[in-house]
């Protein structure tokens, strides 16, 4: 996964709910979808998006299968999240330089 | 607990009075933060950067023009980045016909990721920001 995948992922509000859902303990679609109105096929296609950006892991439990937080995963958004101050710095250069020199 | 600051610094080519109305001016600022802002510079004044829809909500504590600035920062419906929760600082430095730009981002929950309600929702808070910065300069984003 990437960074970016992984914000992609978190950018939709109810994949955000999903992540905390499954955040204390690990949880099936079935119990995950219940607290949404979307039906279940949509649960599930949000969990293979979180699943695909290395938030969340899947383990099989039976019948069920088990979705729950991967801590690895989110290291790599803290990484990314140290790196939003120098991101929004280099816009603030740009817009800066970019009005100096126009003589603002 | 508190986690490290987080810190970044950048050298602009514009001296420090110029760079330091982009902390303190509302146009300014959308320039390169945030759609909207409402900006009231002296102590105990207004700082509300709205950014893709996350508020970012806090106050401005210090304002020495154009050296320093400390704003206080957190996120409108976050119950632990509540609004004005962590401290900003910015340093401006001149340096040769330039400026250096330097944050230090304080007093930021810490970061108890795995498994720990505040850790979370912390996170959770700072996402659409993060999330908004990115999105919204694409290809905006200089080689490091």
């Amino acid at each position: 996964m990437t960074a970016e995948e992984a914000f992609a992922a978190l950018a939709e509000p109810r994949r955000r709910t999903m992540l905390l859902l499954v955040r204390d303990e690990p949880r099936s679609v079935n119990e995950i979808a219940a607290h949404f109105e979307i039906s279940q096929q949509a649960v599930s296609q949000h969990l293979q998006v979180l699943r695909d950006a290395g938030l969340v892991d899947v383990r099989p439990d039976g019948q069920r299968r088990l979705y729950a937080i991967a801590p690895g995963g989110v290291r790599e958004v803290r990484q990314f999240l140290s790196e939003l101050w120098p991101e929004r710095l280099d816009r603030l250069k740009g817009a800066v330089e970019s009005d100096t020199r126009r003589g603002r | 607990m508190a986690a490290e600051p987080v810190t970044a610094a950048v050298h602009i080519d514009a001296a420090p009075e110029e760079v330091y109305e982009y902390f303190v001016d509302a146009q300014a600022m959308v320039r390169w933060m945030g759609q909207r802002a409402r900006l009231d510079p002296r102590p105990g004044g207004e700082f509300a950067v709205d950014v893709n829809g996350s508020e970012v909500r806090g106050r401005f504590v210090e304002l020495d023009p154009p050296h320093r600035l400390v704003v206080t920062w957190g996120f409108s419906g976050s119950d632990v980045l509540a609004p004005g929760t962590s401290t900003v600082e910015v340093h401006l430095r001149p340096e040769g016909s330039g400026t250096i730009v330097e944050i230090v981002h304080r007093d930021l929950p810490a970061d108890e990721w795995a498994g720990h309600e505040r850790g979370w929702r912390h996170f959770v808070g700072r996402l659409d920001t993060a999330v908004a910065a990115v999105g919204a300069a694409p290809g905006d984003r200089a080689p490091r």
